[in-house]
């Protein structure tokens, strides 16, 4: 009985009294918001990239209010938002591309078909 | 320590509901993006193309699912699954576009072979095309020279059979003539016959016919009678018949029948024999038709020959009778 008491007990403990991170907790998060800039997160995913930075100053805050558990959950929000923002641009200009591409073989194929009329097929 | 103990026990079994009643807010979080996923999952052109970061959803989502602790704690892991889920969605879609990139510029640059081949195509078709303008103005040359020398035969030969019917107009003139030519030859040599037949009388006539200082002499042959005989032999009337035309011509004149015989045999006989061979003459010609009165007959012998009597040709020469038409 004494031990769950215990066990309770330390559970609150490491649930409120987190140690403080590291300065270099951020860095990842910071690194992530600029590859996604990079990336042309703020043209593709400006939502992710609003909620990156949001999410990195939500850390900084929490840091400051020596909410660190929060913090690191923030920082690895920020961090999952850049990683979302990189994808979304890739993926956006995966899609540019693709419209490009086919915007260019429909008007090659209208060029050709004008060409060479129907035995272009 | 009892006390604490069952102060304790409340506080988890508050924790314990608590939890439950806060329970149900979170699984309908977490349903929606279990739901998420596996429509993600489910959707067979995004599903299969990021598998990696699919796993991670499914992962960060089992962790979210089996998550104790607090709300707090539970909810970012909700989120944190609901980020890899749209990862592994843009990954997908990433994935897909670029698939469906090669296949377009598969196509693209396809056409563009397709294109070159046909443009080689239309190239050696206008080559052809062309060629077959040259071929074709060539055989408009050909067929038009041709043209022009079927005309030229057909007017030669139009002209060939004008020259033809000329020709043939020709020869019938020619035939005409020639049949004309023919009947004038038939016509000559009747009269070449007739000639031959007047000149034979006229041969005749200058053969037999002597002008002497008494008349016209008429010199019978010794054809018309067999050695030794005194009557005329058969066939001579008709030889006599020409004389007697002769002598008709001259009605008025009188005729003398002298009989001549060669000097073989006795002058007396011979004589004798002249006289009857010239009395049958000249009866003979009584008989066709010149008038008895007109006519008288000696027997001469031999002794008024024309020819010598040495050899075989002059006396038959010799042996004959003289028709003389007398000049009174």
């Amino acid at each position: 009985m004494k031990s769950i008491l215990v066990a309770v007990v330390l559970l609150a403990l490491t649930a409120c009294t987190t140690i403080r991170p590291g300065p270099d907790a951020f860095v990842s998060a910071e690194t992530g918001i600029a590859a996604a800039e990079k990336a042309g997160g703020d043209e593709f995913a400006p939502v992710e990239m609003r909620f990156a930075r949001e999410k990195l100053e939500s850390a900084h805050k929490g840091m400051d209010k020596q909410k660190y558990e929060v913090a690191l959950y923030l920082v690895e929000q920020s961090e999952i938002n850049s990683e979302l923002a990189i994808e979304k641009s890739r993926a956006a200009k995966s899609r540019r591309r693709v419209n490009e591409q086919r915007k260019s073989n429909d008007e090659l194929e209208i060029r050709l078909r004008d060409t060479f009329g129907d035995e272009f097929e | 320590m009892k006390r604490s103990l069952k102060q304790i026990s409340l506080v988890l079994l508050l924790a314990a509901l608590s939890a439950c009643t806060v329970a149900p807010k979170k699984d309908l979080a977490l349903e929606r993006v279990r739901d998420d996923l596996n429509s993600l999952k489910s959707t067979p052109e995004l599903a299969g193309y990021a598998p990696l970061a699919l796993g991670e959803a499914e992962r960060a989502l089992r962790m979210a699912e089996q998550a104790t602790g607090n709300e707090y704690y539970r909810s970012h892991l909700v989120y944190m699954a609901d980020h890899r889920i749209q990862i592994a969605r843009a990954m997908a879609e990433r994935e897909q576009n670029e698939q469906a990139l090669d296949v377009l510029e598969d196509q693209h640059s396809g056409m563009l072979i397709k294109a070159s081949q046909l443009d080689a195509a239309q190239a050696r078709q206008e080559a052809e095309t062309a060629r077959l303008l040259v071929a074709t103005t060539v055989e408009d040359a050909q067929r038009a020279q041709r043209e022009k020398e079927e005309a030229l035969a057909k007017q030669a030969e139009s002209s060939r059979a004008a020259e033809l019917a000329t020709e043939e107009a020709q020869q019938a003139r020619r035939l005409a003539d020639s049949r004309a030519s023919e009947a004038e030859f038939a016509r000559r040599e009747a009269e070449l016959a007739s000639e031959q037949i007047s000149s034979l009388e006229r041969q005749l006539e200058n053969l037999q016919l002597r002008q002497t200082e008494s008349g016209v002499v008429v010199t019978l042959g010794d054809v018309l009678f067999a050695s030794g005989q005194t009557s005329l032999v058969e066939g001579a009337l008709s030889s006599l018949e020409e004389v007697v035309d002769l002598l008709q011509t001259e009605p008025d004149k009188k005729i003398r029948v002298e009989g001549h015989t060669d000097s073989s045999g006795e002058a007396e006989e011979n004589v004798e024999l002249s006289k009857l061979r010239a009395e049958a003459v000249r009866q003979a010609l009584i008989d066709l038709g010149v008038a008895e009165e007109r006519i008288t007959s000696a027997g001469m012998g031999e002794d008024f020959p024309i020819a010598s009597n040495e050899d075989e040709a002059g006396r038959a020469r010799n042996r004959r009778v003289d028709v003389i038409l007398l000049d009174n």
